[in-house]
């Protein structure tokens, strides 16, 4: 991909993630009840009190003036407060990433590391014992529930062998590398086991059909071994669906992982979304559900460049 | 039955002195840290601004007046509670309206060593009632017309009207630092994230979704009965754990050593564990069945809400309850023995399937071959809407479901979270709702069942209610209130304008090694006495 078609690519994202913008807004709005529903049954905030309330945080304006003060907000990089706790919502969003960050990060090298080994073997034995463990191996981590697996996580290493903390971030006063690991272990494996047995799922699966493809056969035929012909032949062309799975699951690290950081008590994005909704906090919400856009078309936007790396043909045709 | 449940909630009442007495036996430890596990997140520390119940700011910040474990004020930064016959309270404009005076305790501190003096109580009011500062609690900041500081130790605040309710609202949630707060911006101000107060403990650090950290506050006036200064524990940390699973699993591994108001759930999975008490207090609080009177046409119909209350077996829900709540018949709480009438028809109906039957076939309800009812051939469904998530509402939903369909009524779970919620149940967008209400140590009904109530969401009204309600909550003579209030009962009981299931207590998983706790009923929550709670050394407990 030439600079000038990158350039294009990324002005193209500008009227998306507008789109996106009008998309979140009309349904976050459409969702019943709004911010100000904590003041609506409490006697002492008198009708003017409320439509002072309403009109402190422009409540009270039509939503497409809500709207384009919003965009028109934004694009000069504000991003307004917090309805729920009056602080910023850059600082709501920045306090909460870094922990998201940080647990998705570690998930999804571990994914990596783990899936990419397991759907090659798989695919190079097919239909042998090993090959039939690991699938069953892999449909029972895409089977069973996130929250599930955590409690019984929980259960044995923090309570029956105390080896480590049940839940949270750190222990207070500690922020040694070795505590910060100890809370990170039991969330990154729950968080990485359904992204391991789904990833290495589409590599064996990729990988079956390209070894059936005539050039392996060829290759075979010069003499090559199975692991050459693999790695060398092979991998390249089937990683192509991979890519574009990793690159959506990429974009998960912006959004958090809702369960995991609520069983857990990991201080991450997932957790503030689902108490921003639960107060209608419009102004994080919008932050949140926009961070989490421009880091899904963004994602995709790599994994197209990744393609012209893998696959010649894509960057010439 | 009724007098029994009277009996049971006295010696509920009388369990918590009890349990005070005791720790008194033992001679207090100084020192330790109490790790607290709260399942909610801390949205901000103002005490006027969050909308969750305020635990930790009852550790940090006090105001004139508290209630205690009976749900009796008692003087904090005051040094008495002002009543007609302590002359602290005084009658206006022919007894229309009323004039309280505080007196404050000398020698108090703010924590950054500033005295405490009458015009931060005058700036409270003035800083509460500013429209500019949006604030969830403003209640009683409408009804006092103006506050005269005559010396620095002294309050005296002007109502308008004659406000029985005074002490459950402005001047009981807390006071406001003056010197640190005056001409400031409370929507965003530092405060919020670090209030400064009188209390026990301070403030040293709070982490957004993780925790807070709180230290003695070694300026605090309270001395305990031996002279010695309060508080005991030297550092609090509250815990912010969302799922109640997970705070039972921190609360057996010992990572935490008290969780307040746990779910019955909880509960019933941690009875036994080694180490830990279970601590069931008197709660302020019911549960309820709203009728949709706005929504649903049929249950304007007084039989349909009377044969909806004989359908109701409410040994089924105390069941699913582990055991823990009791059976009312009554809004009024039978632990407010002032106000509690136990005459039988001031009770709302019991259960009575055979009646109820009787009452839907007489009101054109008829039953087809599956048994389901319907009426000018369309079937008789309500939707009981609750709180998702909410695992003991949803359970006891649950058996609401089978026991309506018993009687041939489609009953149907129709949840809903959040501001969703709070919008059916207030604005009256359900068909039924079950929910659950805690009160201050002085309820206003007027609020639930008044034509106007704020929280009247399912649309009744009635005259007679709303001037038995206007006298109750507008006269100082506990006898006048007395009868008010049995009249109350007697119209609610005939009305049926919701239908009074269960008085819910709160329960507390607790170390064993946590002395000098007791619970709190009202909505200050347990943390109302935390100056007097310690800790045994670990090891020393059986």
């Amino acid at each position: 991909m030439s600079l000038r078609v990158l350039l294009q690519r990324l002005l193209g994202l500008v009227p998306l993630l507008l789109a996106i913008s009008l998309l979140l807004f009309t349904i976050v709005h459409l969702a019943p009840g709004g911010p100000t529903d904590v003041y609506a049954d409490n006697p002492s905030v008198t009708p003017q009190a409320l439509a002072q309330i309403r009109s402190a945080y422009g409540l009270d304006q039509p939503l497409p003036v809500q709207y384009l003060r919003w965009v028109g907000a934004m694009a000069r990089g504000v991003w307004g407060y917090s309805i729920r706790t009056g602080r910023p919502v850059t600082t709501e969003i920045a306090e909460r990433l870094p922990a998201s960050l940080l647990l998705g990060g570690t998930a999804l090298a571990l994914s990596a590391l783990i899936a990419l080994p397991i759907g090659i073997l798989s695919a190079a034995w097919r239909r042998s014992p090993l090959d039939r463990v690991l699938t069953l191996l892999s449909f029972a981590g895409i089977s069973i529930p996130v929250f599930w697996l955590a409690l019984m996580l929980q259960l044995l290493f923090s309570i029956r062998w105390g080896l480590l903390p049940a839940a949270g971030y750190a222990t207070i006063g500690d922020a040694g590398l070795l505590d910060r690991l100890r809370h990170l272990a039991m969330p990154a494996a729950v968080l990485s086991l359904a992204t391991i047995a789904t990833w290495s799922r589409f590599l064996r699966g990729s990988l079956v059909d390209t070894l059936q493809q005539d050039y392996v056969r060829t290759a075979y035929a010069k003499g090559h071994g199975t692991a050459g012909v693999i790695i060398h032949h092979a991998l390249r062309n089937a990683l192509i669906p991979v890519v574009t799975i990793i690159s959506l699951d990429l974009a998960s690290l912006i959004s958090g992982a809702i369960i995991t950081e609520t069983v857990f008590a990991w201080p991450g994005i997932g957790r503030l979304f689902v108490e921003s909704m639960d107060a209608r906090d419009y102004p994080v919400l919008m932050g949140l559900m926009m961070l989490g856009s421009l880091a899904l078309v963004l994602a995709n936007l790599c994994a197209d460049l990744v393609y012209t790396v893998i696959d010649p043909r894509i960057r010439h045709g | 039955m009724i007098r029994g449940f009277a009996a049971a909630a006295a010696l509920l009442l009388a369990a918590a002195p009890a349990g005070a007495a005791q720790a008194g036996a033992a001679v207090p430890v100084r020192g330790g840290t109490l790790t607290v596990g709260i399942y909610y997140d801390v949205d901000t520390l103002n005490v006027y601004v969050t909308a969750a119940l305020g635990d930790i700011e009852a550790a940090v910040v006090e105001g004139l007046v508290a209630p205690d474990e009976h749900a009796h004020y008692v003087p904090v930064l005051a040094t008495a509670v002002p009543t007609l016959a302590n002359g602290g309270i005084e009658l206006t404009r022919q007894g229309a309206a009323m004039r309280v005076t505080y007196h404050l305790r000398p020698g108090v501190l703010w924590q950054d060593g500033v005295p405490l003096t009458s015009a931060d109580v005058k700036f409270t009011w003035e800083a509460v009632r500013d429209p500019h500062f949006l604030a969830e609690s403003k209640d009683g900041s409408e009804e006092v017309e103006s506050i005269d500081t005559p010396d620095a130790a002294t309050v005296v605040v002007n109502y308008r009207s004659v406000s029985p309710a005074f002490a459950s609202t402005l001047f009981t949630f807390g006071i406001l630092p003056k010197h640190l707060l005056a001409g400031k911006d409370l929507n965003h101000d530092p405060y919020n994230d670090k209030p400064l107060g009188t209390g026990p403990f301070m403030v040293s650090e709070f982490r957004r979704g993780q925790y807070v950290v709180l230290e003695r506050n070694p300026r605090y006036w309270g001395r305990d009965a031996a002279g010695a200064p309060l508080p005991y524990l030297d550092r609090i940390i509250f815990t912010i754990i969302p799922n109640s699973n997970t705070l039972g699993t921190l609360i057996r591994a010992g990572e935490v050593l008290f969780a307040p108001r746990i779910p019955v759930m909880l509960a019933k999975q941690l009875r036994g564990t080694a180490g830990i008490d279970l601590v069931s207090g008197p709660s302020l609080s019911w549960s309820y069945l709203d009728f949709g009177l706005r929504r649903v046409p049929a249950l304007r119909d007084p039989r349909v809400r009377r044969a909806i209350a004989q359908a109701i077996n409410r040994s089924a829900l105390v069941k699913a309850a582990g055991g823990y709540p009791r059976p009312i018949y009554s809004t009024v709480l039978p632990v407010f023995e002032d106000l509690y009438d136990p005459a039988p028809d001031a009770a709302v109906p019991d259960y009575d399937p055979a009646a109820a039957n009787a009452a839907l076939d007489a009101a054109g309800f008829g039953r087809g071959a599956d048994g389901m009812r319907t009426r000018d051939g369309r079937p008789f469904e309500l939707g009981i809407t609750t709180q998702s998530g909410d695992i003991d509402g949803e359970i006891a939903e649950q058996i609401l479901i089978a026991e309506l369909k018993a009687i041939g009524i489609a009953a149907y779970a129709d949840n809903k979270s959040g501001i969703a919620y709070r919008e059916a149940r207030y604005k009256g967008a359900f068909d039924l709702q079950y929910g659950r209400i805690t009160t201050a140590a002085d309820p206003v009904y007027s609020m639930f069942y008044g034509t106007h109530g704020p929280l009247n969401g399912r649309g009744y009204t009635s005259a007679a209610m709303d001037a038995a309600l206007a006298r109750m909550e507008t006269s100082l003579l506990p006898s006048e209130r007395r009868t008010a209030s049995a009249e109350m009962q007697r119209i609610f009981a005939r009305d049926l304008p919701s239908l009074p299931l269960l008085s819910t207590i709160s329960i507390a998983a607790k170390t064993q090694r946590l002395q000098g706790y007791v619970t709190n009923p009202t909505n200050m929550t347990d943390f109302v006495s935390v100056a007097h709670w310690w800790l045994e050394p670990p090891g020393k407990s059986p």
